[in-house]
Order: structure tokens, then sequence, then C-alpha cells
């Protein structure tokens, strides 16, 4: 027995290297694990590059809504020009934020304010924004009451406001049904403006400018009635918007006392697909003066602006009362691009009874507006009108 | 690693893998192993060191959208196929219709090997972390857990309904599916687990509530009953890593060696996406897991998420889905010029909707013009023989079985499942059509020992082209050391029985290859012949390489210095 197994390991010995040295055929499994072994030498974890870093943080900031140092770009008054601000806003729980934010203008408009925002009260059926600030506005425009005047009446004012508010929004069915209501506390200081134009107090005096050189306390409320069923108020493609809105300016003094009320209509139609969207924005403005009382030249409704009469100055026409139409072809470019042929109408007037399509002053033009599904952080348009030339720059949609 | 280590690794797994999986063209090894065609791709080296990773949803649609689509194709032919133009079986990819024998009542069952989830009472545990539409992550009354997702108000049945169909398609074209089930949600027999959180605005978890649920379901379809359809996909065994990647390979995988680019059955959702309108063909929607299989720890790669395929998608008024990117250079500009009047193919398609399907035809439908919402550069490295393969897989979805796939959907409207089968019927004739005439369709060549070649025409086979053609062979001695090739002469025939020349070797060991071209003037794209090699062993001829069109299009861009391998 004991020699068989020394024969058997003799004959192994002996085939060992004959079996060592025949060439062992390539297989095409081999060629593939000779490949991941030779990456097995070489690996490393996914290291994302700083391009994506950037965004991964961009996309936290934006969809997961982390605390966050953020662009600002309202002005404190129309017609302050171009606009730097920064705002950082801060959860303080899961829900709620506190938002404080300033921003300053080329002409030296200047907004600092705080808000706090609660998004989901009475179980998803309402908001909260409590506001808190102060601005000035060193040389606003005023060009006299009425549609009468020219651009050669131009003077300037300023006013310094601190303020303090609350709105409460409310869905009782969550959609379509909207009440709003609001107080604020402001106090206006109007001043001598600044700029090269003349000073409105160099023009005008208490007696011919209601409100001229007032330091007027306000505490004002409002409500609002609205059906709204667009996808968002910051971006729509159809649905509309039915609003009414009552506000009550309270004088303690009983020198600037005034009602108004907002009549807002906003409807969307699609055209193809939403290849095409006319929408249609109608809105009057009425006021209403208490018993010896009168409206401060500065509170004056108006059109000329960026969302009003985008062809004329800031607050170029000012009385009681105004009307504005809009009406905008929209144009989707791609889902992230609209451009509009636009047309805007309206006037202001002394009485009530002349709020009708008669006399308005128009304009008409073109943009381009970059949005998201919900937002339009971007609206250039270029209105032309009988005073010229305008380009509108705005961080949010038209209507 | 350097820049330039980096630079080198991928210009050499650039060289190197194609020629791993089908063919080595250096002198010093053969063109064919004994082991070719391959029918599983190895994967032998252990991966339990590789780390999730979940790439961003708006850094991938930027890439793919702004770098992606300006991406030049390689024209090179996929890498992981074996020699005769197949994908083996891998941790990707199960070969099952059109390789094998799937029979209705497999497609019916799909993925689905596991019991059901026991819906008489769900215990919630968190949100949905994936998909556009709403839905929980919850345990059934078992106690396993599933991933709950709803129909939107607007689709009612459709978000359901569509992943319930698409994943027995997707399984049956051989992806790893997430077993789905279609479940009922009662809300009055939920509870939260302690432990439940949802994340928050501000990016605390907090304790999920209520009032959390009740805000999900105001914004699904429920039942007349109060209760909800909800389809329930079953966790997935197994570490998850993230989803991968339409191009390059995960640099923390050892098996993963052929880029994601170039591995024929991501490329093929191109036309798989076109079929179904799985438009939505982001990282997100894959997910990759470690398992242990075999003793070894390997990554599994999944579909994820099919439901945004038919006519589902993040709302009702997404028109463009599946004609355009979410932006595209070339229609921004010609609507921007035009002011809108340069009218678009989605703006007047007559779409008959239900509820449950959304925008989903088959009259106007065209495989070539579809677009997914982002591309991806699988989808752009697409070509003709890589679709050429995907279509014969649609094409062998009969009318059965399409039909019940879709009425494992459980739609309750017998119009919209009848329409929805009608739709995947018409779309499926499309895409044969178009892809099987694309390229000579000659398949499945076989040689016996009596010297007589066999093969079929799939595009005659599936009835989208007929006509009288004539079959050209040209044949050659192969040298399998060095590749090179030796006339031995043509035959030919009308039939696809082709007698092969009297010279043929009978040695063991010998190689033939015989090019089969098809003449017939409605389609001159199938002149271009197929390359068929035989490798005798003992009496038999057995096919071990199978080339439809060159290994680089010869128009194709050279764009070997961007492949990108290992990121």
């Amino acid at each position: 027995m004991q020699i068989v197994r020394w024969c058997v390991l003799v004959i192994v010995l002996l085939a060992s290297p004959a079996l060592a040295q025949a060439p062992q055929e390539p297989t095409r499994e081999a060629a593939i694990e000779s490949a991941q072994a030779e990456k097995s030498q070489n690996l490393h974890p996914y290291k994302p590059g700083k391009m994506e870093a950037l965004f991964n943080r961009a996309e936290d900031v934006l969809v997961n809504g982390v605390p966050r140092w953020h662009p600002f770009f309202d002005n404190a008054y129309y017609g302050g020009g171009f606009t730097l601000g920064v705002g950082y806003a801060h959860h303080v729980s899961p829900y709620s934020m506190v938002d404080v934010r300033g921003s300053y203008t080329v002409r030296g408009y200047k907004l600092f304010e705080a808000e706090y925002t609660s998004p989901r009260l009475f179980h998803r059926r309402g908001s909260l924004s409590v506001l808190g600030g102060w601005r000035e506005a060193t040389q606003a425009a005023f060009y006299g009451v009425g549609m009468d005047s020219t651009l050669e009446d131009r003077t300037n004012f300023d006013f310094q406001q601190p303020y303090a508010s609350g709105t409460l929004t409310f869905w009782p069915t969550r959609r379509l049904f909207m009440l709003r209501g609001g107080l604020e506390l402001s106090r206006w200081s109007q001043n001598s403006g600044e700029g090269d134009f003349p000073s409105v107090d160099e023009v005008y005096t208490p007696a011919t400018l209601p409100g001229l050189g007032t330091r007027t306390t306000y505490v004002h409320s409002q409500g609002t009635v609205g059906f709204d069923w667009r996808t968002s108020p910051g971006y729509s493609r159809r649905g509309g918007f039915y609003g009414i809105t009552v506000h009550d300016y309270n004088d303690p003094d009983e020198k600037f006392g005034f009602r108004q009320v907002d009549y807002e209509v906003i409807q969307h139609f699609p055209i193809l697909r939403e290849a095409w969207v006319i929408s249609l924005r109608g809105y009057a403005q009425t006021s209403y003066t208490k018993d010896g009382q009168q409206i401060p030249f500065f509170l004056l409704p108006y059109v000329g602006s960026g969302s009003t009469l985008r062809g004329f100055t800031s607050h170029r026409f000012r009385d009681q009362n105004r009307i504005v139409a809009q009406a905008e072809w929209r144009i989707m470019v791609n889902r992230f691009i609209d451009t509009a042929f636009f047309y805007d109408a309206g006037k202001v007037t002394a009485r009530r009874a002349d709020l009708d399509f008669s006399g308005l002053d128009s304009d008409y033009g073109f943009g381009v507006r970059f949005h998201g599904p919900f937002d339009t952080p971007l609206r250039v348009d270029i209105a032309r009108s009988s005073e010229g030339t305008r380009l509108v720059m705005a961080a949010h949609a038209m209507f | 690693m350097s820049t330039h280590t980096r630079l080198i690794t991928r210009l050499l797994l650039v060289i190197a893998v194609p020629a791993i999986f089908t063919g080595v063209v250096s002198t010093a090894t053969p063109h064919f192993y004994p082991d070719d065609p391959i029918a599983r791709e190895p994967e032998s080296q252990d991966a339990s060191k590789t780390q999730p990773y979940f790439r961003g949803s708006l850094f991938e649609m930027a890439t793919n959208l702004f770098i992606t689509a300006d991406y030049k194709p390689s024209g090179l032919r996929a890498q992981n196929i074996n020699t005769i133009d197949e994908v083996p079986d891998s941790n990707w990819f199960t070969n099952r219709i059109g390789s094998t024998s799937v029979r209705t009542d497999d497609l019916v069952r799909g993925p689905n090997v596991g019991i059901p989830p026991d819906p008489s009472h769900w215990t919630l545990t968190r949100e949905k972390t994936a998909g556009a539409h709403p839905g929980f992550t919850a345990r059934d009354a078992k106690g396993e857990t599933w991933f709950l997702e709803f129909d939107p108000t607007y689709f009612p049945e459709g978000a359901t309904g569509a992943v319930a169909v698409a994943t027995k398609i997707f399984w049956a074209l051989g992806y790893n599916q997430v077993e789905s089930f279609l479940t009922t949600f009662d809300p009055a027999r939920v509870d939260f687990d302690p432990n439940a959180t949802l994340r928050r605005p501000s990016g605390a978890r907090t304790r999920f509530t209520k009032d959390d649920m009740n805000s999900i379901l105001e914004r699904v379809a429920r039942r007349p009953d109060g209760t909800y359809r909800v389809i329930a996909g079953r966790q997935l065994s197994g570490r998850i890593l993230g989803g991968f990647q339409y191009d390059g390979t995960r640099p923390d995988d050892p098996n993963d060696v052929v880029p994601h680019e170039h591995r024929r059955e991501l490329r093929a959702l191109h036309v798989f996406g076109a079929w179904t309108n799985l438009t939505d063909l982001k990282a997100s929607n894959t997910l990759d897991t470690l398992v242990t299989e075999n003793g070894r720890t390997v990554v599994k790669h999944y579909l994820q998420d099919v439901g945004s395929t038919f006519g589902m998608c993040n709302d009702l008024y997404e028109w463009d889905l599946s004609y355009e990117n979410f932006y595209q250079t070339d229609t921004t500009l010609r609507r921007l010029f035009s002011f809108g009047f340069a009218l678009s193919p989605w703006q007047t398609i007559p779409y008959v909707e239900y509820p449950s399907i959304g925008k989903f035809e088959g009259d106007r439908f065209d495989p070539k013009e579809w677009r997914p919402q982002t591309p991806t550069t699988a989808y752009l490295e697409l070509r003709d023989d890589d679709a050429f393969w995907a279509a014969r897989r649609i094409a062998a979805f009969t009318d059965e079985m399409i039909r019940a796939a879709v009425h494992a959907g459980q739609y309750s409207d017998p119009a919209a499942e009848k329409y929805l089968a009608d739709v995947l019927i018409k779309r499926r004739d499309k895409v044969a059509s178009t892809y099987l005439t694309a390229v000579n369709p000659v398949v499945s060549p076989r040689l016996d020992a009596a010297g007589r070649l066999t093969f079929e025409n799939a595009a005659f086979a599936s009835r989208v082209a007929n006509g009288a053609p004539t079959y050209r062979a040209s044949w050659f001695q192969f040298d399998n050391a060095t590749g090179q090739t030796q006339p031995m002469g043509e035959t030919q025939g009308t039939t696809t029985t082709i007698d092969a020349p009297r010279s043929l070797p009978a040695a063991s060991g010998t190689f033939v290859a015989v090019d089969i071209a098809v003449d017939i003037d409605a389609y001159p794209s199938w002149r271009r012949p197929v390359r068929a090699y035989f490798r005798r062993s003992g009496e038999q001829w057995t096919l071990v390489g199978l080339e439809r069109l060159p290994e680089k299009l010869a128009d194709a861009p050279d764009t070997t210095r961007r492949e990108r391998s290992d990121r």
C-alpha cells in the first residue's frame, strides 16, 4: 500500500511541471474577468465635481427649502431704478419662516424689512404673513393730478415709511375660493424730493396739494374676496382670478382718511395646447373720501409703471380713481421661456362716474419672460407709448 | 488618481473593453475564444465596497439638456454584446422575450414572484422617496415594507395602471424590475409608525401626522367607497446605492467595465421607450443595489420606475412630452422667430384621451421622432443594429400578450383597456417596420453538416416587409488567429436556404465566414451583408460570430477622445 502511495506521488510530481507548462487556452470569460480584476485595483468612490456640487447645493435650496441667502430685487417704490438686494430666510418651525431682506437702488431708495410667514394654518386652509420694515424713496415722481399733465410737470418728493402689518389668507375649500384680511400700521413722512427735478414743495403748497409735507399715521385695514383658479399667481397659462378688495385708511388725526375698493379680473385663454395664451386683465380702483378728509397726493391711485401702463414712467398719472385694461398674447417658446406682445390702456379720473373706456392712454410692446412652473423670476418688457419707449425689468409675473 | 492617470485609464478601457466582449484585434489572441458566444457576462469581483451616491436631479437635467444633447455619437458597436450580436445575461439584463420562451402567463406574472401585500392594515413609515406621483412608504399588515403610489386626481387609475402594466413589459424585455402589485389603501385602516417622519421645508424631519397623510390624499383619486387604489412596490433587497448613470461606469464597482452608453440594453431604451412612451429616463428612476449572489457581493441594476409610460406625466398639460426634450434649441428658435406659428406635431395630434391612459396614440407615432424628457448618452448612442435588436424583442410581443399585460392594469373602463392595448399594438408594428427594415434583417444563421446555410428574415417573419428577394452569400475561409479571410466562392438563392460551396472545409477547428446580403429593390440597406462566422466542431458547424454592422460606423464622427469610461 505504501508503495502505491509513493508511486502516485511520483506520478503527480512528474506530471505537475508538464501541467503547469501546458498553455491554458484563453477564454472570453477570462478576458472579461481580467479587465474586472484590473479595475478592482483602482476603485474609488464617485466624487462629484465642483459644478455638480454647486447644482446639488442649488437643488437643496430650491427644492428642499433649507435656510438660505437669496437675492432680493424688490425696491422701496416704483421708479427707484436698478435694484440690488439680499435676504436671508430662516425656518423657525417646519413650515414657518422669517425672511430678513433689504435692497438699495441706484437712486438711493432703501428698503429693510422682515417677514414672518406661516403657510400651513387651519389644516392647510390658511396662511399668515406678518411684515415689519422701513423704506425710503428719495425722488418719487409726481406730475400733478389728472390726465392732462406733461412730462415737464414732473416734480420729485421723498417719503419715509416705517410699517408693520399682518395678513391672513384663508381658503375655506383649500382651492378656488379665497378670503384675505389684513391690518397695517404705518407712518408716512413726506419730505422734499431729491434728484434732477424740482422738489414737489417748490411747485405746490399744502393748500394746493393735499398731504404735502405731512406726517401721517395710518391704520390700514383691508379685506379681499376672490376666486382664483390659476395654477399659480406667479405663472399661469390657464385659469383666472376674480377679486374685490376693500381698503380703509384710517388717520387717527382725521385729516387724510379714505377708503378704496379694488376690482380685479384676470383670465387666461390657452390656445392650441397652450402654444399661445391670450391673457387679459382688468383692474379698477375707486376712492371714497371720508367726511372732511382728503387723500394725500402720494396715495392717490396711479397709472404708469411696470405693472400698469408700461410705456409710461412710474406714477405718471394720479387721481382719485383709476382703470387699467391689459391684454397679452403670450407665446410659449419652450418650457422656460415665453414671449408676449402686449397692449395696456388706462386712465385716472377725479370722478368714479368717469371710469369708462374713453380717453384711455395706451402703450404696446413686446416682452420675454423666464419662468418655472409656478414663478416668473425675470420679466423683460419693452413698451412704446406716446411718451417714448421704456424698458421694464421685473422679478415677477405681469399678471 | 491624477488627471493624467485617469485619462490613460479611460483610454485603455475604451480600447480594451470592446475587444474583450466582441473580439480581440491583437494577433496574440484569437478572434473567437473557445467559449464564444458567451451567454452570461461574468461578474468576478467582490463589489462590497461600492458606496451609495444619489445624483441630484437638477444637475442631471441640466447636464442632459445642455451638454449631453450636443453629444456626438461615437458610432461604435455596443460593447457588452457577445460575438453573435446578442446581449448576454448579466446583473443588468436577462434574456427573456425574443430569446427564450416567454409565455403569456410569464408576462402577466412579470417580476412578481413573492406574495402580494396584505392591505388590511397599513402603517405609514415615511414619505415616498421616488417618482412624481403622490405616495407613502408603508408596512402592510404582515409587516413588509412597500412603496405606495397613488393616482393623481386627473389620472384616475392612470399612474397605478401604468406601473402595473409597464413593469411586466419591461420585465419581459429583460430589465430588472421592482415587484409591483395593485392593491387598496383604506385611510380608516392606517396608523403611523412612532418613528415615522417627514422632511419639512425647514429641512427638519418631524413626526408624520394624519394631516400629512391627508395632504397627500387630497391630491389623489379616491374611489366612491372612500378607499384608494395604489400600486405597491416591494422594497428591494440589498443595500441601496442610488441610480445608475447612462454614461461612464461606476468607479467603485469592479465588475462595471463597459461604459454604460455602450451597453446595448441601455441604448435600446431609446426604442423600448418610444414604444411604451417611457419619457422619464433620468437616473433617479433607476436603482443600483448591492446584493450577494452565489457567495459574491455584486451590484444589481434596476429600472426602478417605469411609471412615466403611456400618457402618464406630471399634469394634464404636458402636451409636448415625447415630441420634444424639456429644452431643444431648434424648436426654441423656431417658435421664437415664428411667434409660435411654426407648429410642432404635438399641437395638432387628435388624441383620444382616457383619464386612465392620458395622451398616448399610435397613428401619428414615429419611433424615430420620439424624444424623452431629457436625452441620455446611451439614448444618443443607439445604432441601427441596437435598434434592430430591440425591435425584434418588441415584435415578439403577440397581440394576445399585449392585451394580457394591459389587462393586468385592472382598468375599470374596458374601452380604456382596449384603447391602450390597441395603441401598444400599433406602436409595436411601427417600431418593427421602422427598425427591422432599416438594416439587413437576416437572423439566426445556421450551417448544417451537409453544408446547407439556413437563416430567417426578421422583417418578413414579423410581416413588416414582403417581397421576393435574392439572398447572396459570399463565403470565406477564416483564420481565427490572424483574422484574415480567403474567398471560397459565392452562392445565392431566393429562399432562406442556400448551399455552401463544395470547398467548405471539414477539419475540426476550422472557421468559415459568410456574408449574407439581401437583394431587394424596396430595401437598399439590406444589400449591406450580415457576416456570420461558423466554427467546425466534429461534424457540426456552430455559429460563433455575427456582425450586422461594422465595429464603427463610417459616417460617425471620431469621438474616441470623448469617450467616457470611468468618471
